[in-house]
């Protein structure tokens, strides 16, 4: 079936609430709805199969119109369709909530109530989840009359002051890891009841390293914002660069030549295998194993030299530019490039080696944290914790962007869903990273570096989803033809795969817990730049029962 | 021996402060051989020094809910009782301090004084990272306790004696690594599990408890602890080379001894992962003990021909 | 299942040289691309200020002495620069530069961090009437 096709077959599912059709681009459909057909239009797409629902938008259409926006994006391969629902500002902005037939909307739901103000029935979370305590109530940033001075902390409701929450009385206690704990890489707050060693209830709060990237946009030119989103985290910097050109590149109606989207899709690589390395580092770390650690980190110095010397940085390489890429790949890089990228398959196949064979470590990953295949497709979750389960959601294969097309990529699955699972999905997917990136370097096509893009964007919205190394990268971008975006909303792969860290951590041990949370590969940077994500602690809400009972119901069975 | 002999031995030299310094140099070996294990430099010679001066000088900070006593005694009974059981052994090869039959029961329980004092310690703070990590020490403390005391055993039961300046002696002409390898390796494990080095540093792991049982100690406490880690690895260090690697007499065999054996142990630490509380106390009760059991077995049956 | 399985690596390591680089005392040197400090040719500027108007973090400002005779004067500030390069390929008379030596930068007092670049006698001059800079257009 061709994108049409498929666009087709969802637009007869939706037919009869179906208010008016939009094709803002060739692979997406938009379909205006009202607020209280939300359910059944969200059902019936679920239960068709038709795709998984990636990303919910919120948008303030400006104090003028009077109006918010919700865009709810389903992806089924390259096509999206998108439920849009307009609600009046003010108090009356109710939507009902889906997170009962789809989970991960549960996370969307609550940045949407907290950052603009939709107010969601059926989601009965009263604590906040990246805000902190003492934000006071109905202010919403990301409204358009948003200003600085409604956010003064609230006296009496700063963290320090509350009343914990989630404790359960008697023999049980909780352990808070974060937000400082050596566990953490970046700062993020877990708690877990434990009953001796077992975990008995797991509960999360982020939003430590909020910078209000998107809000910020608001007030940048295109241009600036190229360097604001590539600095949203330091690990997959350059996938975040590359969506946001890509979607303005999209909106100006704008090509970059073929020469630099190989070169965008050699650094993609090349951040691929710097990610993996440092996640496989992190994860031996977390396990006990700091040889490991301490050998991935080595060679990743390779990767990290290999950037540094085409692109000028080791991080935050800011290879892209709108319109094409700053940096060329000479005689001398190629070269560099094809030496280190030998080392660097040795070891890897060294450390694969190492992962699947060696006891001790099998020990702490053989067996943990098994997702199946159908808890897998419930939950959302997406890039290789998905691929380890066998649910192929790559974006690189499923929706080929820029050089991807002519230079394409493999999905490497595993079957089992365990921690060893991801391991050595993210292993393999490395080497065929290195097996492409040859390709590439044997390959450059001739050609320019960059076309012209125009200063004022012409007006539209435009949808870019790219595979960082976490899972699929969604940037939701619109114009209303000026120099500066008029939203751009981001919604990062970590923040789908939270639920996995939640939902096995009960029941299990409390020092299976940080390989839990490191073989999700977690980027709490990417996350907290606007989204949030929450389980509550209390057990009247109705995520965390039905959580529970779904935890205990598993070690049943 | 006289009082003042015998107060030089305590203080000074061989137990005491000798004792203590040299414990940070061997702590130092240690953490040099594991760094170079992994291509990096490691630190200085003088660090363990600097540290503990470092910790000396800092204030403790003592939480507001505990009982003082047991906060500020705990790390003077842990460090006393590494340093009295070093009495009786033959420290860096000389002849221990003073000896008597049936000093070895003493000795090895001497040296489990410090790991009951952190857990009482961790319990004590209670601070939630240090009670989850004072039940694994203490829990860790059951699994290893046994089979240890079992591997001691085999050396005294071939020597017919009690007494570890005995069993010194007569082991100087029998190398046991070659008749009961079985239960040397159990004997240099269980060291490794004593002193919570990897893969059993289960009770101290930092990436789950913070520090666990010592997570609130700092300052003095924290150095003493510290302290009588060290000085219960050379003694433990003592204790195995005297038993297995044919008796200590003199300071060249005790250092080239104690100093190969090092070696295989940061070997130990760096190869293997870190292993859960509940591994660690599956893999002692059932590979640990059964296996030193079994040649406690055919040693007492051969004994029993032999007579 | 083995164990130990990185018993060759850590006898390899035990016999050859560690990886650590003892800065300061050894240095690799850094690529020729690399990102560091600023630079700017003035006898190419023609005060158009586009890298002005493109730096993410303001760290530019472009100091007009005198358009007609073409002195300018960059103010640079190192502290905000993040060092992204955009200056260097808007300025279409290539009077921008990143030096690859010149990365080290810390300092134990502020006011090394704002640079003038210019002719020596045009920053004289600022520096002496600097109650008057006209700043080129700066982001809203």
């Amino acid at each position: 079936m061709n994108i049409e096709q498929v666009l087709a077959q969802a637009e007869g599912l939706l037919a009869p609430w179906n208010k008016e059709t939009i094709r803002p681009e060739s692979n997406r459909l938009d379909v205006v709805i009202v607020a209280d057909d939300l359910r059944a239009a969200v059902t019936a797409l679920h239960d068709a199969h038709w795709g998984y629902l990636s990303a919910i938008t919120g948008m303030d259409l400006g104090t003028a119109s009077g109006q918010l926006e919700a865009l709810y994006h389903f992806c089924n391969g390259p096509a999206i369709t998108s439920l849009r629902i307009r609600l009046p500002r003010g108090n009356e902005a109710i939507l009902p909530s889906i997170a009962d037939i789809l989970p991960p909307a549960s996370f969307f739901e609550r940045e949407m109530q907290e950052m603009l103000g939709f107010k969601f029935s059926g989601l009965n979370i009263s604590e906040r989840l990246f805000l902190p305590d003492d934000w006071p109530e109905n202010v919403y940033p990301m409204r358009a009359d948003f200003t600085l001075d409604q956010a003064a902390p609230v006296a009496g409701r700063h963290a320090d002051e509350l009343p914990e929450q989630g404790v359960v009385g008697g023999n049980t206690f909780v352990i808070p890891i974060g937000p400082q704990h050596p566990a953490l890489k970046e700062p993020g707050h877990f708690e877990f009841t434990v009953d001796g060693e077992i975990v008995t209830a797991a509960r999360m709060r982020l939003g430590y390293a909020h910078r209000g990237i998107e809000k910020a946009a608001e007030s940048r030119n295109w241009i600036q914002n190229l360097y604001l989103f590539e600095r949203v985290c330091g690990i997959c910097s350059h996938t975040h660069a590359l969506a946001y050109s890509l979607g303005v590149e999209k909106l100006a109606q704008v090509e970059a030549p073929p020469r630099a989207q190989a070169i965008r899709e050699l650094v993609a690589g090349l951040e691929r295998v710097h990610s993996h390395l440092l996640w496989l580092g992190v994860a031996a770390h977390e396990a006990g194993f700091d040889t490991l650690f301490m050998y991935s980190w080595r060679d990743r110095e390779t990767v990290m030299n290999l950037l540094e010397q085409i692109t000028g940085n080791r991080v935050n390489y800011s290879a892209n530019l709108l319109g094409g890429v700053k940096c060329d790949i000479g005689s001398e890089q190629a070269k560099a490039i094809k030496e280190g990228l030998t080392y660097l398959e040795t070891r890897i196949r060294h450390y694969l080696e190492v992962v699947t064979t060696d006891v001790m470590f099998l020990n702490r990953t053989r067996g943990i944290g098994t997702i199946s295949f159908a808890e897998a497709v419930k939950f959302g979750l997406l890039g290789p914790t998905a691929r380890a389960s066998g649910l192929v959601r790559d974006v690189r294969t499923e929706a080929p962007y820029g050089a991807y097309t002519h230079f394409p990529v493999s999905s490497v699955t595993e079957t089992n869903g365990d921690l060893e699972a991801r391991c050595v999905v993210r292993l393999k997917e490395l080497l065929v990273s290195c097996f492409t990136m040859r390709t590439i370097v044997d390959n450059l096509p001739e050609g320019p570096l960059t076309t012209r893009m125009p200063r004022k964007i012409p007006a539209g919205e435009t949808i870019s989803r790219i595979e960082a190394p976490r899972g699929e990268l969604f940037y939701f971008i619109k114009s209303n033809g000026g120099e500066t975006p008029a939203r751009v909303h981001i919604r990062t792969p970590s923040l789908c795969n939270w639920v996995s860290v939640l939902e096995k951590a009960v029941g299990r041990q409390l020092a299976d817990v940080p390989m839990l949370i490191a073989g999700m590969d977690p980027c709490f940077s990417c996350n907290d730049r606007l989204v949030t994500v929450a389980r509550p602690g209390s057990r009247e809400t109705w995520s965390w029962s039905r959580l529970r009972e779904y935890g205990i119901e598993y070690y049943k069975r | 021996m006289n009082t003042f002999t015998s107060l030089i031995t305590l203080l000074v030299f061989p137990a005491g402060l000798t004792l203590v310094l040299v414990g940070m140099f061997y702590e130092w070996i240690d953490r040099k051989l594991v760094a170079r294990f992994q291509n990096r430099i490691g630190p200085r010679w003088f660090q363990p020094f600097a540290d503990a001066v470092k910790l000396f000088a800092k204030e403790q900070i003592k939480p507001a809910i505990i009982n003082p006593y047991l906060f500020f005694g705990l790390p003077v009974a842990a460090l006393a009782g590494a340093l009295t059981a070093a009495l009786y052994v033959p420290l860096m090869g000389l002849n221990p301090a003073s000896s008597f039959p049936g000093d070895l029961i003493v000795t090895i329980y001497l040296l489990s004084l410090p790991t009951m004092c952190v857990g009482l310690a961790g319990w004590n703070t209670s601070s939630r990272f240090s009670l989850i990590g004072a039940t694994r020490t203490l829990t860790q403390l059951f699994a290893y306790e046994a089979p240890f005391l079992l591997a001691m055993l085999g050396p005294a039961l071939v020597a017919g004696s009690w007494q570890i300046n005995t069993i010194n002696s007569y082991t100087q002409n029998h190398w046991l690594i070659f008749t009961q390898p079985v239960g040397f390796i159990v004997a240099l494990i269980g060291l490794m599990g004593k002193l919570e080095l990897p893969p059993f540093d289960a009770p101290e792991a930092e990436t789950e408890i913070v520090a666990g049982a010592l997570t609130e100690y700092s300052g003095r406490g924290l150095a003493m602890f510290k302290i009588s880690r060290s000085v219960e690895l050379i003694v433990g260090l003592s204790l195995v080379s005297a038993f297995y690697l044919g008796g200590l007499n003199g300071i060249p065999s005790f250092l080239l001894k104690s100093i190969a054996l090092l070696l295989v142990m940061s070997m130990f630490q760096v190869l293997l992962t870190r292993l859960r509380i509940d591994q660690t106390v599956g893999l002692w009760w059932r590979f640990g003990a059964i296996l030193v059991l079994a040649q406690l077995l055919v040693m007492i049956v051969w004994k029993g021909f032999a007579l | 299942m083995k164990i130990g399985t990185m018993l060759k690596d850590i006898v390899e390591s035990f016999f050859k040289k560690n990886i650590t680089q003892l800065y300061p005392f050894e240095r690799t040197p850094t690529p020729q691309r690399f990102r560091g400090n600023l630079q700017y040719n003035p006898s190419a500027c023609t005060g158009c200020c586009l890298c002005v108007k493109d730096c993410p973090s303001k760290a530019i400002e472009l100091v007009t002495l005198d358009r007609a005779a073409k002195r300018f004067v960059l103010k640079y500030h190192m502290d905000q620069c993040v060092y992204c390069g955009q200056c260097v390929v808007n300025c279409r008379f290539k009077c921008m530069g990143m030096s690859n030596t010149d990365w080290e930068h810390a300092s134990l007092n502020k006011e090394e961090f704002t640079v003038y670049y210019g002719k020596d006698e045009d920053i004289k001059q600022l520096l002496a009437n600097l109650a008057q800079p006209v700043i080129g257009p700066t982001q809203k």
